[in-house]
């Protein structure tokens, strides 16, 4: 029984951390400020294109004829635009970046799970509503936006004048 | 044999606690350190295994009295008002009360005995023993995973005290019956109390996901790659990756639900008249938290079942005397139902007015699930056809597994399909299928796990003789309880209904019910049987008297027959080879520990 | 004494090389912040299905376009780009604290972490003042009794009710003001004047009676609106409360973690991995808002 574990015994210091031998070596400091600048002024310089698409977006509606193509477009380029984003962050100051291709793997590759989790939770909502439209004609009449602005309510004031 | 205990647990765990002044003091454990707040991973999937069984015990007699009320409709037992009061008015089960039985016994079973019960012992246990760890990477937090558990419980289970009684809306708890406390009396306090619940044990399994991901990733000792791990280890890996993935969002669920419940959101709530009274709440989809919960749900079923076919993989190898068949094969169907369980929870939700198109896609994946679940199947009958078979009674209830997993993945292929499940959807049919393929399997694979390990959790064997009697009642009632609701399924038989004996067309099944009733009181017996066998077991059984057994390969059975904390006495061990090595150039059988010989063949 | 207590961890668990050359409690981190992500993931997923399922949703730049002092001003997205510009500058702060922990730099540490929690504060606090301004900020929206009758409302951003429907066709809001309450007449008098007259005092209004207010009301300019859905309200509040409520537990982890670099233990420890994980979680919260941003404010 002289083989039973013992913490105290075997020292070697040679041997501490090495499972914390992650010092992935951040060259020098110059190197590294240099990229976090970099990361931030990017940061930056997407999040002001996206608020300038924003009030893009704004400007059309308050038009006569918006576009409703070109709306979607913007939208769809301001989420390209947040997925960078959150690439810089997680690659760079998570610094997933740095550490090696299966640890990456592990985090990438359930995140994959999330197209289909959208596309079908998004989709699944996008046909209630048209089966509301199709069958809830309360429904339809009560929440789908007028193309011009008080059409819908046109009996409505006749109505009310009545009652008083 | 305790001088490994002597190792005091913090040490093990985190860089962040120093105890090096004072950890001499640490060689006295406490009852309380060793059994209660144990770090050590044995005796925390022992705390687990224990709890499970109360639970079993608790929602398998509630199932024995809600079926008393399906095969008895009429009858009155005295007895039951003796106990339950004005639950049982009359003796005879109240609706309420049926309710509350049918889902508490879902939430318990699922949750709390196949999950926790479950993947919560046996990742403990066997994690780090076979990969070669001396403990999970944070004891700490696994302990928490514990007593988030027990917390969990001991709100569940108060729920069954309160005045309204526990939550009666069907486990899955389907908003608005379960938003609104005025629309019954099972949606008031007890549906709060199971959401709280719900929302620690979530905590629970995320702990406790963590450490098995982590301590399989990057705890594993030399030589032990990703491909010498025995399939119980892939099982156990996958098993967390799917609770870490999806638990979260049966919480987002859940936090949203008790929002409805308390705060007036409308999430899932919309043009609701209740008792007369006309809900202001608008634009919320009662669907949405069906998707929500399904995203769970259906992981949730290969969390049930993912464990139980990698502890069969192992028993069934060692106890053929042969290599697994196709383990990269085995790897690669565990990872594919891994994949597909995400895709396919749509398919519980198939009569909701989900949009058919995209049934049609969910059909698709679901019975995609089939090619993997074949390969398994095959695979397994492959390892054991001439095999040298030693019928223990795990062998036994893993060969069980795959009966059942057999039986009950076919009807699956009915169920997956949109246009017949129109006609299945909430019969009898369902019961009968998901009860033979995830709950009753599971148990055996579970029972199996327990046979098998027993000896090196308490150092003991289980008797024998009550194992046999146990196997052989369980399975036949098995069979007995759950083929005949297939045919009830059939006829149009829906489940959850209190009492069908005034429909003319299924009062055919009267005495098919109370055959049910009979076969499940008799299979609740056995049940208690294995319980007292365990208990008994633990202190009076036969003594494990070599190391090693069931002469099996794998490394937790190069510990010391009670380890202590830390597992070996010595240097941890190290591996050359994968855990299957049976039969090999004319040897029973290699340990992975032992080096690659000059001249042996290869696999 | 450290050195001794290095050599009994790193004995027991004595595997060789760390397969992902990472620690434990990192991978730890980073799977639990995965299973966040999926918590985050299902909650905007969520607000994206009921959101399809509506006809109608409101433009958040008519929604949030406040900016504390600036009065009745329509400055749309401006606020919440402060916040989102304050929430990168403390995750730049937080990267840079995580660096001096790898040189050993106590000193370093120290100082960006503070700057890190006083980024944490002031976006705590911007939200704050956002909820607070959402939920008292009363509008006027065209409300319909049971029996049919329209008349004006005023109601805030609340879980269960939005002011932020469509805009009314003035002729109809100007029938409507007779029904509403002189409280109501009131408050739009006071602050929508017909052009030409000078804004009354609220006491002076108070004294007329409703149908002369109802004639002072310039409807065209109050942009009077229908009730808009009401799922909107739940999940903006639900959605950026949780997420505060992780910025909250990132400023306390961050204060925990500055007292304890200040009391010297991770010098003594010869490492700054809590600094790394605090760090960690702190760039998701951050990474969460940029998702948050996007389906809230953006799109």
């Amino acid at each position: 029984m002289s083989s039973h574990y013992d913490p105290t015994k075997s020292v070697s210091s040679s041997a501490a951390y090495p499972e914390v031998s992650f010092h992935h070596g951040h060259a020098d400091d110059a190197t590294f400020r240099k990229k976090v600048k970099k990361t931030t002024i990017l940061l930056s310089v997407i999040t002001v294109i996206e608020l300038v698409i924003g009030l893009a977006i704004y400007n059309i509606h308050k038009g006569a004829n918006p576009s409703e193509l070109l709306v979607l477009m913007f939208k769809g380029v301001v989420c390209i635009l947040t997925l960078a984003k959150a690439f810089y962050i997680v690659s760079v100051f998570m610094h997933l970046g740095d550490e090696i291709r299966n640890m990456i793997m592990t985090i990438v590759v359930p995140l994959m799970l999330f197209i289909w989790f959208i596309i079908a939770f998004v989709a699944d909502g996008n046909s209630y509503k048209n089966l509301r439209n199709q069958y809830d004609p309360y429904f339809k009449e009560s929440t789908m936006p007028s193309k011009h602005h008080g059409e819908k309510h046109e009996a409505a004031p006749a109505e009310k004048s009545g009652k008083e | 044999m305790s001088a490994a205990m002597h190792v005091h647990p913090e040490v093990a765990t985190t860089h962040e606690v120093h105890h090096d002044e004072h950890h001499v003091h640490h060689h006295n454990e406490t009852f309380i350190s060793k059994y209660i707040f144990s770090m050590d991973h044995k005796t925390i999937g022992k705390q687990f295994l224990i709890t499970g069984i109360v639970w079993a015990i608790i929602g398998g007699l509630f199932s024995v009295l809600f079926r008393l009320q399906l095969g008895y409709p009429d009858q009155s037992f005295p007895i039951l008002e003796t106990f339950f009061g004005k639950w049982a008015k009359g003796g005879q089960i109240q609706p309420e009360f049926y309710y509350a039985l049918v889902t508490i016994h879902g939430t318990v079973l699922v949750f709390f005995v196949l999950t926790a019960g479950l993947s919560g012992t046996f990742a403990n246990l066997l994690i780090p023993l076979q990969i070669g760890a001396r403990d999970m990477a944070s004891p700490f937090l696994n302990m928490l995973s514990y007593w988030f558990f027990f917390l969990a419980s001991v709100i569940m289970f108060s729920s069954l005290f309160i005045t309204t009684g526990p939550a009666s809306g069907g486990w899955t708890v389907y908003p608005p019956l379960s938003a609104l406390g005025q629309a019954s009396d099972g949606s008031k306090l007890g549906m709060d109390l199971w959401l709280i619940s719900m929302a620690l044990f979530i905590v629970s399994s995320l702990l406790g996901g963590l450490n098995y991901i982590s301590t399989i990733l990057n705890m594993r000792t030399k030589g032990m790659s990703m491909t010498r791990m025995p399939l119980t280890m892939w099982a156990m890996f996958f098993t967390a990756v799917l609770g870490v993935l999806s638990f979260p969002v049966l919480l987002s669920g859940a936090i949203l639900l008790l929002f409805d419940r308390n705060l007036g959101t409308s999430f899932f709530l919309s043009d609701i008249v209740v008792n007369g009274e006309i809900l202001p709440n608008e634009g919320g989809s009662a669907i949405l938290f069906q998707h929500l919960f399904w995203f769970l749900g259906h992981p949730e079923v290969y969390i049930i079942l993912l464990p139980a076919m990698g502890m069969v993989s192992e028993i069934l190898s060692v106890n053929s005397r042969k290599p697994i068949f196709g383990y990269m094969a085995m790897l690669g169907s565990l990872f594919a139902i891994c994949i597909l369980a995400f895709l396919v929870w749509a398919h519980h939700m198939f009569v909701t007015g989900l949009n058919p198109f995209l049934g049609s896609i969910f059909v698709l994946l679901t019975l995609l699930i089939a090619v993997p679940s074949a390969i398994k199947v095959f695979n397994w009958l492959t390892t054991l056809w001439r095999g040298n078979i030693r019928f223990t009674v795990g062998t036994l209830f893993a060969i069980g597994f795959v009966s059942l997993f057999i039986s009950g993945g076919l009807t699956g292929i009915f169920l997956g399909n949109s246009t017949i499940d129109i006609h299945l959807h909430d019969t009898m049919f369902v019961v009968a299928h998901f009860h033979i393929v995830m709950g009753v399997a599971s148990m055996f694979g579970m029972f199996a796990g327990v046979y098998h390990w027993f000896p090196k959790m308490f150092g003991r064997y289980l008797n024998n003789t009550l194992g046999y009697i146990h196997f052989w009642v369980t399975l036949i009632g098995a069979y007995l309880i759950f083929w005949p609701m297939h045919y009830q399924g059939l006829a149009g038989m829906p489940r959850r209904y209190l009492d069908k004996s005034s429909w003319v067309s299924f009062s055919q099944f009267g005495d098919l019910d109370k055959m049910i009733t009979v076969v499940s009181i008799i299979v609740f017996a056995v049940q208690l049987m294995f319980v007292f066998n365990f208990f008994y077991s633990i202190f009076k059984g036969r003594k494990v008297t070599t190391q090693n057994p069931w002469g099996a390969n794998t490394l937790e059975w190069t510990t010391p027959i009670r380890p202590g904390h830390g597992n070996w006495d010595g240097e941890i061990p190290e591996v050359h080879r994968w855990p299957y090595d049976y039969a090999k150039d004319g040897r029973d059988f290699i340990p992975q520990t032992e080096p690659v010989g000059e001249h042996e063949s290869k696999h | 004494m450290s050195t001794q207590s290095t050599v009994h961890q790193t004995k027991w668990w004595s595997g060789g090389k760390s397969p992902f050359n990472l620690e434990y409690g990192k991978l730890m981190m980073w799977y639990f912040l995965m299973s966040d992500a999926f918590t985050f993931g299902a909650f905007l997923i969520s607000y994206g299905t009921i959101r399809f399922s509506q006809n109608f949703w409101p433009d958040p730049n008519v929604v949030f376009n406040a900016f504390p002092g600036a009065g009745h001003a329509n400055l749309p997205l401006a606020f919440v780009s402060v916040m989102t510009f304050i929430l990168i500058i403390s995750s730049v702060t937080m990267v840079l604290a995580v660096h001096a922990g790898h040189k050993g730099d106590k000193n370093g540490v120290i100082k960006w972490m503070a700057w890190t929690i006083v980024g944490g504060l002031a976006f705590l606090g911007c939200q704050a003042w956002e909820w607070h301004h959402l939920i008292t900020g009363e509008h006027a929206v065209l409300a319909t009794t049971i029996d049919g009758n329209n008349y004006i409302d005023m109601i805030g951003q609340t879980m269960g009710g939005n002011p932020w429907g469509e805009l009314v066709d003035p002729a109809l809001a100007q029938s409507a003001l007779a029904a509403s309450s002189h409280e109501t007449l009131v408050h739009l008098a006071h602050e929508f004047p017909k052009e030409g007259m000078a804004a009354a005092s609220v006491e002076s209004l108070e004294k007329m009676s409703s149908s002369q207010l109802a004639g002072m009301v310039d409807v065209a300019h109050a942009h009077i609106r229908e009730k808009g859905p009401i799922a909107f309200g739940g999940y903006f509040f639900g959605i950026t409360g949780f997420h505060g409520f992780h910025v909250f537990s990132g400023v306390v982890i961050n204060i925990v973690m500055l007292i304890m670099t200040q009391k010297g233990i991770f010098e003594q420890r010869g490492h700054y991995l809590m600094i790394e994980k605090a760090g960690l979680y702190w760039h998701f919260v951050d990474l969460v808002w940029v998702f948050v941003f996007l389906c809230f404010y953006l799109i």
